[in-house]
């Protein structure tokens, strides 16, 4: 029955097998995912269709859109500024399979934190905007490490105590807008904007003649962030122990690892991260806050986490794309009065695949876990 | 004798009932999973209507995936199973209930917020105008509850109810659904000595109205109390059947722990050193409020091995786990080399020199979807070479892995393959080389043939044997006994929790003799373990 092993043991053609193996297994992985977007566009035109409106209109509108006009680029590159950093800030938690929801209010707190120096306290050029930036990193960092410590050492489950945090942070916000940093006799609820030099200059500002609406320079920071996020994950000890954690996390405390404060740092560090999206939205694109800034940033941020399979590379991929989707959806909006639901419906659909998928996922794992267990039950 | 089966199978009642057939047969059942560990070897297994049988086996055995194959759970690599005679394929747990097989397992899947009856009745719901009868499903629980003297209120919510009600709902709910056969699978381990004898009582007239039960268990004494027959299995094989009247609880023992031919181990003399680690007074309460760990005390020197025997399920897991820190030490000390440890984080532990190949180390020894080069530096990748300056360095990772690959000849072409494509026995080389590499002082392995084959534990045998060669303590905790006995330098039983023996001398030691201890037979006074620390 045992037999006895090969004598020679081919390894070259064992490891050319393996390498075909992989390129084999990522293809499939890129194939679902593009499958995934197909099907997802496919279901939007039929509910289109459906609603009686014309699908071909408005999915020339979709998928034509965003680049019909440099200004409509400009917002494409805008919002995916934001997407990116929101993307690059859940991967981190994710990567530890812990499930944080918070990137809402973390981006609300960082924002916040930061407008308070952005907008009274003049500094110099770059000092102005370095300062306001370690402000809101260091803010939602500290809102990040919240649910973490009560994941790790109280067992508090994240998804809930995330979700509570936003609300009560997102209320905190608007509490502080309207009774403090808006100026007296002001009938709009918003704040002062922020110092000259706390500002993010647009490309249109720098190269004038060249429209590309308010996408600007805090494009700088999602380039920081995928070298900054993926070194983290990829290149330095704590990703080491954040991937072992998300791998099995029995395994990590037994080999040594202090699981608990990894699993708190996690979600502070994508806290930090999150804040320079909230930080792009106050000194990059509006230079004041307003009530509802963050709008669905944090939500569409997860979903382009998931699309990328939280992999900080592709990242700046998944959320270009779903930048795309939601600009080409407002032009769909205008042109042809399907409604912003369309990409709504588009955009369900999308993560209820990538869902099934990463379900399906953890499902194979958790068997092959139970199958594990059984052998020595 | 397949077609004299079938013959018996079409043939009239009468002559069924002069040679009645086994309620249910499994012949030669062979179940090996994805990773290439067999957990049933040519089983054959055969219950005779309205009987108490048994099936023992330490942990490991192979019993409970056999009762899955039975239930549909798992399915079988080779083999045949007859219910009544009729050759069937049961693919899922409702094939089954068809066929008059039910199951109550360890963990009771039952809704907490529902009413017993509600649960009786779930999946199966007796129902009027399309709603659930509510009055007809308590009826009904009712009814099967008195007929079959399994009390339950049926009106109660799970919730509130304690465990032995629980598993009296199980039971009724797998009767609900028409079971003939009920497989209880280690139906006393959640109960009081009080809710067994009651369960006890249940079962027999259970079987007095025409049911079947098979028993399944490592508790000799219930073994010997309710069953009319008992069939042992042994790693992964089945031993033997034979009548409970005909045999007393160390005859099971005996063939539970086995008399194989001993493995032939070259073990050179022992060159024991200093007291490597030394145990003082070490108490566990887990955190239900059970005592674990009571008072053990014990020394391991340089160089030698100390095996420690025992049944599973005595305190070795949570020996292991306190000294490694992966469990607080409620009282007592743990000291290595001088140092005492007893507060160590698991790092803090490893990094005093303590190397541990685990009792799971399939589940918790590796991480399946990291690379072997990622496995085999869990306990080192913040230390150099592999971090520098905060960064972490592939290459030496790499370098690593391809070292140790080559060392521990582990069958994989280079350390990028995640270890879960790796079958059992290199997983384990895995563990065992991150493990060795990290030139411990002392050496923990729990239970370090488990599940593998023959050759993985010839392996394992080398390499534990070379470490102690080279002045390792080792700590080797075993329910094997040819294991422990063929490796150790002195050994010593653990039962309920505390040392109940502890041989220096381990030449003359016949199994027989350990098995006493292991099985709370006999003590020794704590003097006498004491002037053998």
């Amino acid at each position: 029955m045992q037999s006895a092993a090969p004598i020679s043991f081919d390894r070259a053609a064992e490891r050319k097998a393996v390498q075909d193996e992989r390129r084999r297994s990522s293809l499939i992985d890129l194939g679902v995912t593009l499958a995934t977007i197909v099907a997802a566009l496919l279901l939007g035109f039929i509910v289109i269709w459906l609603l009686g409106k014309n699908p071909i209109q408005a999915y020339e509108a979709l998928l034509t859109g965003p680049l019909t006009r440099m200004g409509r680029a400009g917002r494409w590159l805008e919002v995916a500024t934001n997407l990116i950093l929101v993307g690059l800030s859940v991967a981190i938690p994710f990567r530890a399979r812990q499930f944080s929801l918070g990137a809402q209010g973390q981006m609300v707190v960082g924002a916040i934190m930061g407008a308070l120096v952005a907008i009274y306290l003049p500094l110099p050029p770059v000092i102005g905007v370095l300062v306001p930036v370690a402000v809101a990193m260091a803010s939602s960092f500290l809102l990040g490490l919240l649910p973490g410590l009560m994941k790790a050492y109280l067992n508090a489950n994240e998804i809930v105590s995330t979700l509570m945090l936003n609300a009560i942070v997102l209320r905190l916000y608007d509490f502080v807008l309207t009774y403090f940093l808006k100026p007296a006799g002001s009938s709009t609820t918003r704040s002062l904007p922020v110092q000259p030099t706390a500002r993010l200059a647009t490309f249109s500002d720098i190269f004038p003649g060249l429209d590309l609406g308010r996408f600007n320079l805090g494009v700088i920071f999602v380039v920081l962030s995928i070298v900054g996020v993926w070194l983290l994950l990829e290149r330095m000890p704590f990703g080491y122990a954040i991937r072992t954690i998300g791998a099995n996390e029995n395994f990590a405390r037994y080999g040594g690892i202090n699981t608990k404060r990894t699993i708190a740092l996690s979600f502070a560090a994508g806290g930090a991260v999150a804040a320079l999206a909230g930080m792009h939205l106050l000194m990059g694109v509006h230079n004041r806050l307003f009530l509802d800034i963050v709008g669905n940033i944090g939500w569409d941020g997860i979903t382009v986490a998931l699309l990328a399979r939280n992999n900080p590379l592709l990242v700046p991929i998944s959320g270009l794309f779903y930048a795309y989707l939601l600009v080409g959806g407002d032009r769909v909006e205008q042109q042809v009065q399907v409604g912003s639901e369309l990409v709504q419906v588009i955009q369900a659909v999308i993560i209820l695949m990538i869902t099934a998928q990463v379900l399906g996922d953890w499902i194979r794992a958790r068997r092959a876990h139970g199958r594990r267990i059984a052998d020595s039950g | 004798m397949n077609g004299g089966r079938a013959r018996l199978g079409n043939c009239d009642h009468r002559c069924c009932e002069m040679n009645q057939p086994p309620v249910v047969e499994m012949r030669d059942i062979v179940k090996e999973y994805p990773n290439g560990v067999r957990a049933n070897e040519r089983v054959s297994f055969e219950v005779r209507p309205q009987e108490i049988h048994a099936l023992v086996g330490e942990n490991g055995a192979g019993k409970s995936t056999l009762m899955k194959i039975l239930y549909g759970m798992e399915r079988p690599t080779a083999g045949q199973i007859f219910v009544r005679g009729q050759p069937v394929t049961i693919n899922t747990p409702h094939e089954a209930i068809a066929l008059g097989i039910g199951m109550v397992h360890q963990n009771f899947m039952l809704v907490p917020s529902f009413t017993i009856a509600e649960n009786v009745v779930l999946g199966n719901e007796p129902l009027r105008g399309g709603f659930l009868d509510y009055k007809a499903a308590v009826e009904v629980t009712r009814n099967l509850s008195e007929r079959y003297g399994l009390v339950v209120d049926p009106e109660a919510t799970v919730d509130a109810v304690p465990v032995g009600t629980r598993q009296r709902v199980e039971i009724l709910k797998a009767l609900y659904r028409g079971a003939d056969v009920l497989i209880l699978d280690e139906p006393t381990a959640v109960l009081t000595p009080q809710e067994t004898t009651e369960l006890f009582a249940a079962i027999r007239q259970l079987v007095g109205s025409g049911k079947t039960v098979i028993f399944i268990s490592h508790k000799l004494r219930e073994v010997k109390e309710i069953s009319d027959r008992v069939s042992v299995m042994r790693n992964a094989r089945m031993v033997n059947t034979v009548n409970t009247a005909e045999v007393d609880e160390e005859q099971i023992a005996r063939m539970m722990v086995g008399r194989e031919v001993f493995l032939k181990v070259d073990k050179p003399p022992m060159q024991s050193g200093r007291p490597v680690l030394q145990v003082r007074d070490l108490e566990y309460v887990s955190e239900a409020g059970v005592e674990t760990l009571k008072r053990v005390s014990l020394n391991v020197c340089a160089g030698e091995i100390l095996g420690i025997a025992g049944v599973e399920g005595n305190g070795q897991t949570e020996l292991v786990e306190v000294i490694t820190g992966l469990r607080p030490a409620t009282a007592g000390r743990v000291i290595l080399d001088g140092l005492d440890i007893t507060r160590f984080s698991p790092r803090q532990v490893r990094q005093a020199g303590v190397a541990h190949i685990p009792e799971d180390r399939l589940t918790n020894g590796v991480a399946l979807s990291a690379s072997i080069a990622e496995n085999l530096i869990v306990d080192r990748y913040e230390q150099p070479p592999f971090t520098r300056r905060g960064l972490m360095q592939p290459d030496e990772v790499a370098r690593n892995a391809e070292a140790l690959i080559e060392q521990y000849a582990i069958r994989a072409p280079d350390g990028t393959l995640p270890v879960g494509a790796l079958s059992g026995g290199n997983m384990q080389k895995v563990v065992v080389a991150r493990e060795l590499s990290s030139r411990p002082k002392l050496l923990i392995a729990a239970q370090p043939t488990r599940g593998v084959d023959i050759g993985a534990s010839e392996f394992m045998y080398e390499q534990l044997l070379q470490a102690r060669s080279a002045g390792v303590a080792i700590l080797l905790v075993s329910a094997d006994l040819n294991e422990v006995m063929s490796l150790s330098d002195r050994i010593a039983v653990m039962k309920d929790g505390r040392l109940t023996a502890m041989f220096s001398d381990v030449s003359s030691l016949t199994e027989e003799e350990i098995g006493y201890y292991m099985l709370g037979v006999k003590h020794m006074p704590a003097e006498v373990i004491a002037a053998n620390w």
